[in-house]
């Protein structure tokens, strides 16, 4: 179960609402990348991890994952405070505010919604694993395109902070790939699935 | 960086000292027999339960079982960390 803390895992304190930045920002909730699908890919993926150590690393992660989903909820919600409609239309988050208006809703910058399609469970710990690093770098670039898009220190130091936690996990998963891989043959590691073939 | 009351100030070192566990629990989770990761995270949990106490008494729960039950349930007389300044 989960227990919810009110308070956010890093500080997130806006002072310029800016709409224009929201509609790009709001790809870290919903997009393909984003903070709501690495949640749910690593909390649904670690019925199939084969060891104590893996289950605690996808559970662990997952979990710091819906925190880091509260914090771009966060910079979302301030980013549009006080929005006037000129700087609605200006902005272009017109085309987000006609379905949405203010409210914080999971869907990519391209305005494709949340979609579990973007990531896979497999069953097999090897495939999940593999899968979870390269998310924590895709994750990563993305950070990297919004500093590249973000001039406001507000907004930059949370997502610095946000991008430095997708090389930690990546750290993580990959040490997690390790203790899988050493636990099957190491004359060829995919010689059976450990969460479904279970050999002697 | 804004200036921080005595609340912010407070919120602030239990920010810090849980993002201390979070990363000794991701680290321990892969190396669970490192004396060191172990004592590490002995420590700042320490210090975490204190902070966490102490705010709760001055400033309101943070988990809503540290709310008061006397007169109004806590949990609904303190903000919600969205908002600028409370987190």
């Amino acid at each position: 179960m989960w227990q919810y803390e009110k308070k956010l895992q890093y500080p997130v304190n806006i002072k310029n609402p800016n709409p224009a930045l929201a509609k790009v920002i709001v790809s870290q909730l919903g997009g393909p990348d984003g903070e709501l699908g690495a949640a749910l890919r690593y909390l649904n993926q670690r019925y199939a991890a084969p060891c104590r150590e893996v289950q605690a690393v996808l559970s662990d992660i997952g979990t710091e994952e819906l925190s880091h989903m509260e914090m771009i909820g966060t910079i979302l919600y301030q980013l549009t405070r006080n929005l006037s409609m000129k700087e609605i239309k200006e902005s272009g988050f017109d085309v987000y505010f006609v379905d949405h208006t203010t409210g914080v809703y999971p869907i990519a910058a391209s305005g494709v919604p949340f979609t579990a399609a973007t990531f896979q469970s497999t069953g097999d710990a090897l495939a999940d694993l593999n899968e979870d690093l390269a998310a924590e770098q895709k994750a990563r670039v993305t950070y990297d395109n919004i500093l590249r898009l973000a001039d406001d220190p507000d907004v930059r130091d949370p997502i610095k902070f946000l991008r430095a936690r997708e090389i930690v996990h990546f750290q993580r998963f990959g040490e997690a790939q390790r203790i899988v891989q050493d636990m099957l043959d190491s004359k060829n590691f995919y010689a059976f699935n450990p969460s479904f073939d279970k050999p002697d | 960086m804004a200036i921080l009351n005595e609340k912010q100030q407070l919120m602030r070192r239990i920010q810090q000292e849980s993002f201390a566990l979070v990363e000794a629990n991701l680290y321990l989770d892969s190396h669970p027999t490192c004396p060191m990761g172990l004592k590490y995270f002995a420590q700042h949990k320490k210090e975490y339960d204190e902070l966490m106490e102490k705010y709760a008494e001055k400033y309101g729960p943070i988990k809503a079982g540290q709310s008061s039950t006397e007169k109004k349930w806590g949990w609904v007389t303190t903000p919600f960390p969205w908002e600028r300044g409370e987190s």
